[in-house]
């Protein structure tokens, strides 16, 4: 569910990327307020950031399906470590996915935070984990409350990858019919992942009840505090939103600007009836004014590869020959 | 399992890469992570049907590989991984965006076509060029411009550990996978039944380590906060290589290239 850089566009890169850091930056707070909070977790909270990272590429086999699946972690963490702690450092894992491995790309950064850490560790996780396990003390609980906030959160998340590619407009799925190819698959791995999460709960409790027992027992996440967090994100999103349709609205003309430049027409784009008819093809008839052009660019793009390849072969023969010489 | 190995070998290789000494090598990181990051906003900013605007900005990540001496294979690899939803994204507007918009040659070009090349074109080159900055850049280097941008120490700590015991914890995995492959042969992964105990245990491995990991941290003075790094200033030679890219970014992002030099040429 890493996206890619590919498939956002700045606005909403910018845009969720502030809303995932004022989350982090929520969340540090939280987690330094908290009175046991000793230096202790730190170490714990690195070593189950690496745990996650192997454990998401640890690929079982499904029964009956002939298919395999991996974990996420967020409810995981969220059980085992507090939902803060485990934002914190399942936002680290993303960062180093996007960093070394091309798992989900920096712009997309803040995308891929909020829809694999943000919704299930701070909504999935006390708004139905918590209400549903209690204190952890009965396994069948444990199972139950794994599996409607795995699927739940991971289809808070699905749906985010949705609103976020769709608003991006990189794409020509339909809202809907993404919809219906999104959440449906994503039900399915939720509740694959749910039943995994809490059969390693239900196995930690057996083995070391007290683990579990120092998470579930903190009251930072008591009804007031879920209520806060809310309403904190509530106006987050509002601010960004304000922010992101002035960004957006402006946009527009920077890009007509650029379509003048680059094809010496915007007129095009200007007339009603064509955009009527034509609706979402505005845009590509502004950059596309008439078809030659269209077919010349690609000519003239390939020509501009062939010419950096061959002034990298250049650079890279002239280094050599400064090595060898050396 | 191949994930497992293979992220482990990916790993050493992206470190030692990172430990080259070339002149992109000894840039400043902050210089390399604000050019990596302007790069990648204006490669994104292009309308999805503007296929030839874009062709030019291989020009970056071909130039920095070269000067960085970093191979292709390690980037190909992971562009692997960044590929395939990409591809599905893509591929419907292969589907849904069929009407022609121009012919090369004979033969029709959809404006889906165009759109689906512009998503590839994108992907390649926005995960080219965070790789080369990560195959540059030492980690130690990295947390450092963390520490230079105020994050708190606490998610520095994280962040850095977490990169520390990756290996330890992938080469647990893959000695417990070995185990479990051992006592079950014939069975393609874990089953699933298994899973609670197989990852359970992976964990509370990973909590006892912790535990040591802390005694030992507390045996070298450790209180709870980062050893805080002297940040340095980006050099004055370094903001006139950041401003003359970011310039040239922008005459390319305004100024159709491609276009120019097809149009020259017919």
């Amino acid at each position: 569910m890493h996206m890619a850089d590919a498939l956002v566009s700045p606005a909403v890169g910018v845009t969720m990327a502030a809303v995932s850091v004022g989350a982090i930056a929520y969340s540090v707070v939280k987690m330094k307020k908290e009175e046991d909070f000793d230096e202790k977790k730190v170490p714990l909270m690195a070593v189950s950031g690496a745990f996650v990272f192997a454990a998401q590429m640890i690929n079982f086999t499904i029964p009956g399906t002939g298919s395999s699946g991996h974990i996420g972690g967020g409810i995981l963490l969220s059980a085992l470590l507090g939902p803060y702690p485990a934002l914190l450092t399942i936002s680290a894992v993303l960062l180093i996915q996007c960093l070394f491995f091309a798992d989900g790309g920096l712009l997309a950064l803040g995308c891929n935070i909020f829809n694999m850490g943000v919704l299930p560790c701070l909504f999935a996780y006390p708004l139905i984990f918590r209400p549903i396990a209690g204190n952890m003390l009965s396994n069948g609980r444990i199972m139950a409350a794994s599996v409607a906030a795995a699927v739940i959160g991971l289809q808070a998340g699905a749906f985010g990858v949705v609103l976020e590619t769709s608003a991006s407009n990189v794409t020509a799925l339909p809202f809907g019919t993404f919809v219906l190819l999104m959440q449906p698959i994503h039900l399915a791995i939720g509740t694959v992942e749910g039943i995994v999460t809490g059969m390693v709960l239900v196995f930690v409790r057996s083995m070391r009840p007290e683990i579990l027992k120092s998470s579930s027992e903190k009251k930072s996440l008591g009804g007031v505090s879920i209520k806060k967090t809310i309403i904190v994100f509530s106006a987050a999103a509002l601010i960004m939103a304000g922010i992101f349709s002035i960004f957006a609205s402006s946009f527009p003309d920077g890009l007509e600007w650029a379509m003048e430049k680059t094809a010496g027409t915007a007129e095009l784009a200007n007339n009603g009836a064509f955009k009527d008819v034509a609706g979402s093809l505005q845009g590509q008839t502004a950059f596309m004014p008439d078809y030659d052009s269209g077919a010349a660019g690609i000519v003239g793009g390939l020509i501009t590869i062939a010419l950096t390849g061959i002034a990298g072969t250049i650079i890279y023969l002239v280094k050599r020959k400064r090595t060898c010489k050396a | 399992m191949q994930g497992l190995t293979k992220a482990t070998y990916g790993f050493h290789r992206l470190d030692s890469l990172a430990r080259g000494n070339t002149t992109i090598h000894k840039m400043d990181p902050m210089t390399k992570t604000i050019t990596t990051l302007i790069y990648v906003v204006i490669v994104v900013s292009f309308d999805r049907y503007d296929l030839s605007g874009l062709m030019p900005f291989v020009f970056y990540p071909v130039i920095l590989m070269v000067l960085s001496e970093t191979p292709l294979k390690p980037l190909l690899t992971r562009m692997a991984i960044a590929l395939p939803f990409c591809i599905f994204a893509g591929a419907a507007n292969l589907i849904f965006d069929k009407e022609t918009a121009f012919f090369i040659g004979s033969t029709s070009v959809s404006f889906g076509m165009i759109s689906f090349f512009s998503i590839i074109l994108k992907t390649i080159l926005t995960v080219t060029a965070v790789l080369i900055l990560a195959a540059t850049t030492p980690m130690a280097q990295i947390s450092k411009q963390f520490v230079r941008l105020k994050v708190p120490s606490l998610i520095v700590l994280l962040f850095s550990m977490i990169y520390r015991y990756i290996n330890t914890a992938l080469e647990e995995t893959i000695g417990m996978y070995t185990a479990y492959r051992l006592r079950a042969p014939g069975e393609k992964a874990v089953k699933m039944k298994d899973m609670g105990a197989f990852t359970g245990q992976l964990f509370l491995r990973s909590a006892d380590r912790s535990e040591r990991i802390y005694a030992a941290m507390k045996c070298r003075g450790f209180s709870g906060d980062y050893d805080h790094i002297r940040s340095g200033i980006v050099p004055a030679g370094e903001w006139l290589y950041i401003f003359i890219l970011t310039a040239s970014l922008l005459v390319l992002r305004f100024f159709n290239v491609s276009i120019f030099i097809g149009g020259a040429l017919s």
